[in-house]
């Protein structure tokens, strides 16, 4: 039972992430591989303030965290609205790379390559939750919430101004509206769920490291988008949930743990080819 | 007096090539102005330079007695001024009804914090506004086609459909890049009584235009373009009748 | 004094990095796609190489074969992928993902197949070191590196200049609609491009492991810097590439002398975000 909680736990923490991701990749459109930098930093903040000298409550860290990862995300689409997508690409890549350098290397923060150890369950107004079962609520409650805030705002002219811009920009702005501030929105929408999303995380492994937090980690949630599908609600979910499963689904085949890693990688980078070549819209989003 | 649109002394190069060159005219307010020329002479180009899609390297564009001069296309249209596109520039996968809403200017929860904390009146203003995009379509004739997605639509509806989007922004002066170009008779009377209508409400136009038939039915003033140069200015009776113009326009010069 | 040793380490890892930044230069420039993929080719060259000597094959064999299964590899994954994914009118977006899967599976198989540790070369030449002027030291893997690197440069440079084949590819590449409605067939001059490409970053591939030694997920970090040097010298300009990754190298290289070589990565990254905001078009970017 516990098991299946713990599932059904992480994968709420990926719906998320998954709709992070999609606001990004899917409905504005940039390549981003440093989804998982911004997940991470999100789960460092919390893990931070739950853990400092004197320990904040977890929904106001979790504020904190949100609020930094939207400053994160928004600084680092800025340069991609000015500059061409495939700068961006360059961009992203670093953004990673210098998270994952960070992660390991800034030892005083973040305890370095060995994570961080013993971060304390979430509270509730100084209540803490520390059964699984009662984590799991917390996660659902997330989950529930971010995809409500995600329908509404598909559903409102906001998310019809995101569907012009990514059909049409130059349209959009002779239409007489501001493309840069919608994308920069939805930019900071994405990086709000994503910080929400590490503060979850943080507090329900207890435990974290740059591992998980890496460019195998980004791959990993584009890949999520990818399956699931992009731009759509149900596939924010419906990829998580799969992605989530294959692992288990691995340990059947008996792999040595050794290349265990390298095989779920190998699998996640065929999945994004063979999506991309034969099923662009996933299995419940639109086309790519 | 100040003239409703005037651009001034406009030259703007691509590399080695001069498209405009030291342009100038006037139009009046509540009149159909067509910009004719033969291609190249640096039409859409005026539009791009009005709109704030192209920064002249000389020259001004003052609307109203206000200078345009820096604005983004955005902020032009704040200003009252909206343009079409030669290749339409439609939201292909969006409805026709959504074309328009997306042209609708100040409206409620067209950003994120609106649309999640308050959802019921996001959603009470938006029923508001969709009515409103209702009647603007009803109004260029494309009612019953609300929800229809523009890749289903005909040639001539789409048309009609970019003139829609303009009148949902609101301007009162409309830039139409050949608004009646590749249509059927029956489309071609259709768009050309509407642009009468719009006038007939209020609205200015000026219209690139290649089919003379059409300058001849509904233009008030006619501004002959060549070289990225005002060449001639008159009637469309004059325009249409001085033989050195019809050669330029016909005898093959760029 | 330290200062010079950095320097001329600085020149050898400038100068493969360049020949990564020209290859993968030669690609987006022609084929407008940003071919992550690249790294992969990069890194199953070295491997490849390693397994050759380890069973057996001289060294120069071995480096024979990696370059031409590289080349093999590249024009595979642009003919069967990206060319396929353009004739359904993908969107860059789309090909972008196609081409990170594409990496991801590379790496991911090396990694199962010689698993995720660092693997030496056993030539034992290649380690011998040379004493230049008494102060500084540089081994014989690293001096091949340099005159392979300054000899692909130049060769690049002539074929793109003075040969029928180099002058079509820059004709597609300035204009490919244009080379679409002409003769140019631009779809077979992408295989080839990339095939040549793959094909030249086969070459630092297998020299720099033999300093370094081989890692599966080696092979994104020089493809990173290597896109910084091209978009700093100027797409298009394979001068400006290979300088800029010189300069790079070299500003790593002497960071070191303030600050601990984990944050390189971050001096390169810091590089790139200047130029992005202040000259998004390079140094020397080709008219």
């Amino acid at each position: 039972m516990d098991f299946w909680f713990s599932y059904i736990t992480l994968a709420e923490i990926y719906v998320l992430l998954g709709l992070s991701t999609n606001l990004l990749v899917g409905i504005v459109g940039i390549f981003s591989v440093s989804q998982a930098a911004v997940f991470g930093v999100g789960a460092y903040i919390v893990a931070y303030f739950l853990m400092a000298a004197e320990p904040m409550s977890f929904l106001p860290a979790l504020g904190i965290a949100a609020v930094g990862c939207i400053l994160l995300n928004v600084l680092v689409t800025l340069p991609s609205l000015r500059v061409s997508g495939d700068y961006f690409v360059v961009t992203s890549f670093g953004i990673q790379l210098l998270a994952t350098a960070v992660f390991t290397n800034w030892t005083a923060g973040t305890g370095g390559a060995n994570g961080l150890p013993g971060i304390p369950p979430p509270d509730l107004f100084h209540h803490p939750l520390e059964s699984t079962g009662q984590l799991t609520l917390l996660c659902t409650a997330g989950a529930v919430l971010g995809c409500l805030a995600f329908f509404l705002i598909m559903r409102a002219p906001f998310g019809r101004l995101l569907r012009a811009i990514r059909e049409d920009e130059l349209a959009v702005a002779a239409a007489g509206k501001n493309v840069l501030r919608a994308k920069v929105s939805a930019a900071a929408l994405a990086g709000a769920f994503a910080g929400v999303a590490g503060g979850l995380y943080a507090t329900f492994l207890s435990f974290i490291d740059p591992s998980s937090f890496d460019l195998d980690a980004s791959i990993l949630l584009l890949t999520m988008v990818v399956v699931g599908g992009a731009r759509t609600l149900a596939g924010s979910i419906i990829g998580p949930f799969l992605l989530l499963a294959l692992p288990q689904i691995l340990t059947l085949l008996d792999i040595p743990t050794t290349i265990a890693a390298a095989m779920r990688q190998l699998l996640y980078g065929m999945l994004l080819i063979l999506f991309m070549m034969f099923r662009p819209q996933g299995l419940a989003g639109e086309r790519l | 007096m100040t003239a409703y649109l005037e651009v001034v002394g406009l030259e703007k190069r691509f590399g080695g090539l001069l498209a405009l060159q030291d342009c100038s005219f006037a139009i009046a307010e509540r009149r159909i102005t067509c910009l004719v020329g033969p291609n190249g002479a640096g039409k859409t180009t005026i539009f791009n330079v009005i709109t704030g899609f192209l920064k002249p390297e000389e020259g001004s564009v003052t609307f109203r007695g206000r200078s345009l001069d820096g604005f983004t296309p955005q902020a032009v249209v704040h200003t009252g001024i909206a343009r079409t596109f030669q290749n339409l520039r439609l939201f292909a996968d969006l409805s026709a009804l959504d074309n328009v809403m997306v042209g609708l200017q100040r409206q409620f929860a067209e950003e994120p914090l609106g649309a999640i904390f308050r959802p019921l009146h996001a959603a009470r203003a938006q029923a508001r506004r969709r009515e409103e995009a209702r009647g603007i379509l009803a109004h260029v004739g494309l009612a019953d086609r609300a929800n229809e997605r523009v890749r289903n639509l005909s040639y001539g509806e789409q048309k009609l459909l970019t003139v829609a989007r303009v009148l949902a922004t609101g301007a009162e002066l409309l830039l139409l890049d050949e608004p009646a170009s590749g249509l059927s008779a029956g489309a071609l009377d259709n768009i050309m009584a509407l642009l009468r209508r719009l006038q007939n409400e209020g609205k200015t136009l000026l219209v690139v235009e290649h089919n003379t038939r059409v300058v001849q039915q509904i233009a008030d003033d006619v501004l002959f373009l060549h070289q990225g140069h005002l060449m001639a200015q008159g009637t469309p009776q004059e325009i249409i009748a001085d033989p050195a113009l019809a050669e330029i326009y016909f005898g093959g010069a760029i | 004094m330290l200062w010079l040793q950095l320097l001329v380490n600085g020149l050898e890892t400038g100068c493969a990095l360049g020949v990564v930044a020209i290859s993968f230069s030669l690609v987006y420039a022609t084929t407008k796609i940003f071919h992550v993929a690249h790294a992969g080719i990069y890194t199953m060259g070295g491997y490849l190489a390693w397994w050759l000597v380890t069973h057996g094959a001289p060294s120069a064999v071995a480096l024979l074969l990696a370059v031409a299964a590289c080349t093999v590899g590249g024009a595979m994954i642009q003919s069967q992928i990206y060319a396929r994914l353009e004739r359904r009118r993908a969107t860059h977006l789309v090909i972008l993902i196609a081409s990170l899967g594409t990496l991801a599976v590379m790496q991911n198989i090396i990694a199962a197949v010689f698993t995720p540790n660092i693997l030496q070369f056993p030539i034992p030449w290649a380690a011998n070191v040379m004493a230049l002027g008494g102060e500084v030291r540089l081994t014989w893997a690293q001096m091949l590196t340099i005159a392979v690197s300054l000899a692909a440069y130049a060769g690049v440079m002539w074929f793109a200049h003075y040969t029928i084949l180099g002058k079509r590819i820059r004709a597609v590449a300035s204009n490919p609609f244009l080379a679409q409605i002409t003769r140019l067939q631009p779809q077979s001059v992408y295989v080839i491009v990339v095939a040549i490409a793959s094909a030249i970053v086969a070459l630092p591939g297998v020299l720099v492991p033999l300093d370094l030694g081989l890692q599966p997920y080696g092979g994104i970090t020089p493809l990173l810097t290597a896109t910084i040097a091209m978009i700093a010298g100027g797409v298009g300009s394979i001068t400006g590439a290979f300088a800029l990754s010189i300069v790079i190298a070299e500003l790593q290289n002497l960071s070191l002398l303030v600050m601990p070589g984990e944050w390189s990565i971050g001096i390169t990254f810091f590089i790139f975000v200047i130029f992005m905001l202040f000259r998004p078009t390079g140094l020397f970017a080709a008219r």
